[in-house]
């Protein structure tokens, strides 16, 4: 019994940490530079109950209710045959083109083209090597921290960074 | 026949009847915390008393237009009755896409303008081929100019000989201003408030407070320094949207280094957040963008072209773009391209006087010139020839 307990508490704190391995390291960042890309933080404007409200009343009144029966070419002589023509079109567009970024890349099949396209102008990684900066405070920093691989530059935000970041996204 | 000029950006459109002024205008939609059930289009954005907490609804994802919904609301409030008053039967229009716009984006935009809106004719071009235009015609002793066109989605740098495009030498660098105000909102929320929901405000601090710094690792020393030392810290009151409508720095002699203001306004101390943002334009590695920094890609980019071409590129290198309108951004420009470029040629960086509007200047220049008429594509020749003819005559 007594010979089970000798082994040192440092190894095994060290035993217990989780490190990333490198993929891990990698999603993460194109987790961030994705975030980076985005137009709005939250995804959308709650919808205020009133609105939620009247979606849902939306088949009792008196509105005919979207279907087939609207799709149906109408003869009537009395409309504006412009103005009907224009609004279909419109509908037509809508299914058409909802589509986003990545789809169009993809349909695009750049990747075997061999004119110069939006693939190929991308610039290429540069030469020089990644300056390095503390994730905390921005300031030039010389170490990394062994479990996430982020950057830090004094003791004061290792600290910082080990309660707020590391193992965790929280922005 | 009157002829309009749209430069469709992601983020604003410059727009205006080449006889007339240009104005910007967001080209997006709002929602706001305050009037929920309401969408504010485009230039709507003035009836917004209290823009805390945006909401942008944008057209255009990376770049490229994807959403026509958001367009077509946007183009319908600008060219209808509130704006241009657009009479479409009687009108050109001159619109701006993307460079290597993708093709059936291409064809949307032909529908769009051709059936929807039904302009008489329609020039579909890129902003790079209209400010080239520009500075050709301001400059017609030139052979050559390299473009560098810094928007909200991405920079690009376009050499142009001869008014020609040189599609080989295109370099993209996927870093633009929504990426840098992004980033700015993501370091202060994490450093001292949370301003994640406050793009809009941010956009502000960015166009306020950041600037392109000529030594970097010393401004970063100068930034570390306490007290009155510090010749880079700034305070920056942000707006509540009562008593204080637009943010503002305050004056340095109105800061306090230690302790705290007693006035009660909202404080964001800014220090080497002011130059490390810009700075990802010269350093995308500095957040793990794998690209080029914008000096390194113009000298790849002129490399990848006829070597007796070089001088003529390395001398007429023009900014334009709203991205690029930092202080000091020029001349750290002209400073590294210097150190890169071989030293036999001579190297100037141009920056127009409004670089968001150079491209439209060059519109209303291409719009008033005499063979304006064979450039563009009529509404006969498309429903004749369709896609095809569009094709044809534009260069994408």
């Amino acid at each position: 019994m007594v010979l089970e307990k000798k082994s040192s508490a440092r190894v095994e704190a060290d035993s217990r940490r989780r490190v990333l391995d490198e993929a891990t390291r990698q999603r993460r960042l194109s987790r961030q530079l994705e975030a980076l890309e985005k137009d709005n933080f939250q995804v959308r404007i709650a919808v205020p109950w009133i609105l939620h409200q009247l979606s849902m009343t939306t088949p009792l009144s008196s509105l005919p209710p979207p279907g087939p029966t609207a799709r149906l070419p109408t003869f009537s002589e009395t409309e504006e045959p412009e103005k009907k023509r224009r609004k279909t079109r419109g509908d037509h567009f809508k299914q058409r083109f909802r589509k986003n970024f990545t789809t169009l890349l993809e349909e695009e099949n750049l990747s075997d083209r061999a004119e110069p396209n939006y693939l190929s102008a991308e610039a290429l990684p540069s030469s020089l090597p990644p300056r390095l900066f503390c994730c905390v405070c921005g300031f030039p920093s010389h170490y990394t921290c062994t479990t996430c691989g982020g950057r830090y530059c004094s003791s004061k935000c290792l600290l910082t960074h080990r309660e707020t970041r590391c193992l965790k996204w929280t922005l | 026949m009157a002829t309009l000029v749209l430069d469709n950006g992601a983020y604003s459109a410059k727009i205006g009847f080449s006889q007339e002024k240009v104005r910007v205008i967001p080209n997006c939609q709002f929602r706001s915390k305050t009037s929920r059930l309401k969408t504010f289009t485009a230039n709507q954005l003035d009836e917004i008393k209290d823009p805390s907490g945006l909401f942008y609804i944008l057209p255009f994802q990376r770049g490229y237009l994807v959403n026509w919904d958001v367009q077509r609301k946007v183009w319908d409030h600008l060219f209808g009755k509130e704006m241009f008053k657009v009479d479409f039967a009687d009108t050109s229009v001159i619109i701006t896409e993307p460079y290597f716009n993708f093709s059936s984006i291409q064809e949307s935009m032909n529908e769009i303008l051709f059936e929807e809106y039904q302009f008489q004719s329609v020039l579909r071009t890129n902003a790079g081929s209209l400010s080239a235009h520009h500075f050709f015609s301001s400059r017609p002793s030139e052979l050559c100019c390299l473009l560098v066109d810094g928007g909200f989605s991405f920079t690009h740098i376009i050499p142009y000989c001869r008014s020609k495009k040189m599609k080989e030498g295109i370099r993209r660098v996927n870093v633009g201003g929504k990426l840098l105000t992004n980033h700015l909102k993501e370091i202060i929320s994490y450093r001292q408030l949370h301003v994640m929901d406050e793009t809009h405000v941010i956009n502000q601090v960015k166009e306020d407070v950041c600037y392109v710094s000529q030594q970097f690792f010393k401004d970063m020393e100068i930034s570390q320094m306490k007290g009155e030392e510090n010749t880079v810290v700034r305070d920056y009151v942000l707006p509540d949207f009562s008593s204080i409508k637009k943010g503002f720095c305050k004056p340095r002699e109105e800061m306090v280094f230690s302790g705290k203001y007693k006035t009660g306004e909202q404080i964001l101390r800014l220090a080497n957040e002011r130059f490390a943002v810009p700075e990802m334009l010269f350093h995308p590695s500095d957040i793990g963008i794998q690209e080029m920094g914008i000096p390194e890609a113009i000298v790849h980019s002129i490399q990848s072209l006829p070597e007796e071409m070089h001088a003529h590129f390395f001398q007429n290198i023009v900014l334009t773009g709203g991205n690029l309108l930092f202080p000091g951004f020029r001349e750290r420009l002209e400073a590294e391209l210097r150190a890169l470029a071989p030293a036999h040629l001579p190297v100037s960086v141009l920056q127009p006087d409004n670089p968001i509007c150079y491209p439209w200047e060059g519109g209303k220049l291409l719009a008033h010139s005499p063979d304006y008429d064979e450039i563009v594509v009529t509404r006969e020749d498309f429903e004749e020839n369709g896609h095809f003819i569009c094709e044809e005559k534009f260069d994408i």
